[in-house]
């Protein structure tokens, strides 16, 4: 059985998963300190 | 204050009620939890010949046949105490290897031995380089 | 504890959130390539599964993050529970989903790391059972949260049962210990290690590299939960006045 396939597919899973993690995360961080921002600053 | 302090003491008791709780469920289901039979479990034990197992253990040196159909294999698996014939039907996964470890599926054969209609291939927690495991080889056995 | 108390300060954790967020994230990527670069091209393959053991460098540490996420959750709703530290409710929220995320990731690599060697992608023994059981129990705990937050409760009943839930911790741990299993008993132990030096090394760069990244991800939604409540409790007061 060719060993690669399976290699990579743990690899690009593991990739997509934690790009996407990361960016959901980091985009709500960004959303609401802004909006508390500029609830204090008003 | 207090009111810490109790809370405290309380969260420590529910802890200990947990671990006291899992414990005794954990011993309770030692024997179930298990996924194979070695050869001595089975040379111990009755077990019904049209029950479905699964047995484990490693497969003996030098006992891996292939019949005369050419699609059955033959092989001991032991467990270092005792000893038991797989005959079995079909491919054998890439890992399976003589005096390497394997679970296989099927039932108790009437006349003695283990018909297997499926086979598992089980590896060790040992990870070395082709080079390594070679000079280990000549220098000591696998069997611990 | 006074170092407790100073953190517990929302002010004074974002002091340091605000600046160690990127720094954790980043170093974490950069050790995950970097793993990933020694692990795929720089490792020898296994003398028995061949190339299929590069698998271990992410199934390991998803393995590791899936189970330390929950110590820490339980640990945080301890806290909480005890001395009442509305930022340790915070953080044991925060974990829960890269928590059942990376436990997922270790489910999902284990399987395809399974179908080549093992011959099967799924058998219902005592290790692989046990953490899919972890996965549900993050399910089940980000459930509970939500309701409970829905009711307008205080967390404690989420919290209750974040350390409940951390009795999964030494089954699994022990699982192939206690009973006989499918899967391979501890690579790696306190008293060394049963991989060759020569595969070793990139697992703890990857080991590192994936808790920085947690560590990351977790400030990130740490800091969203606070903004959020520095929101809603100005809507309330602007409400109110």
């Amino acid at each position: 059985m060719n060993p690669w396939p399976f290699v990579a597919a743990a690899y690009v899973l593991t990739a997509i998963a934690g790009a996407a993690i990361a960016f959901a995360s980091w985009r709500s961080m960004v959303v609401a300190e802004r909006a508390a921002e500029e609830l204090r600053r008003r | 204050m207090k009111a810490k302090h109790q809370r405290l003491t309380l969260g420590l008791l529910a802890v200990a009620a947990i671990v006291g709780a899992a414990v005794l469920a954990l011993s309770a289901l030692r024997d179930q939890a298990s996924f194979f039979y070695s050869p001595s479990d089975l040379a111990r034990d009755h077990v019904s010949t049209d029950k479905h197992i699964r047995l484990g253990g490693m497969v003996v040196t030098g006992s891996v046949a292939k019949l005369s159909d050419g699609v059955t294999t033959r092989f001991a698996v032991t467990d270092n105490v005792d000893q038991i014939t797989v005959v079995y039907r079909g491919i054998l996964p890439d890992l399976f290897r003589e005096g390497s470890g394997v679970v296989a599926e099927g039932h108790l054969a009437p006349g003695g031995g283990f018909v297997a209609d499926n086979i598992l291939a089980k590896h060790d927690e040992r990870y070395m380089p082709p080079q390594v495991a070679g000079a280990m080889h000549k220098t000591k056995s696998l069997d611990k | 504890m006074p170092s407790i108390h100073a953190l517990a300060n929302p002010t004074r954790f974002l002091k340091i959130a605000r600046p160690a967020t990127p720094v954790c994230f980043w170093s974490g990527v950069a050790l995950m390539l970097f793993a990933a670069w020694g692990g795929l091209t720089r490792t020898p393959p296994d003398y028995l599964q061949g190339e299929t053991v590069r698998i271990m460098y992410i199934h390991v540490p998803a393995a590791w993050l899936g189970l330390g996420g929950w110590a820490g959750l339980a640990t945080a709703s301890f806290v909480y529970l005890v001395w009442r530290h509305p930022l340790a409710a915070l953080a044991a929220r925060a974990i829960a989903v890269p928590g059942a995320l990376f436990t997922a990731l270790c489910l999902v690599t284990g399987s395809i790391w399974g179908r080549p060697t093992w011959g099967t992608w799924w058998q219902w023994d005592g290790r692989l059972t046990s953490m899919l059981l972890l996965f549900f129990v993050y399910l089940a705990y980000l459930a509970l949260n939500r309701a409970d937050a829905e009711r307008g409760g205080d967390g404690r009943i989420p919290a209750l049962f974040g350390i409940a839930g951390s009795v999964l911790l030494p089954i699994i741990h022990y699982s192939v210990v206690w009973w006989n299993t499918l899967h391979q008993g501890q690579s790696i132990g306190l008293t060394g290690s049963t991989i060759d030096a020569s595969m070793l090394w990139p697992l703890w760069y990857a080991m590192a590299g994936f808790t920085l990244f947690f560590t990351g991800i977790v400030l990130m939604r740490m800091r969203t939960m606070l903004a959020v409540q520095k929101v809603e409790a100005r809507m309330r007061r602007m409400a109110r006045g």
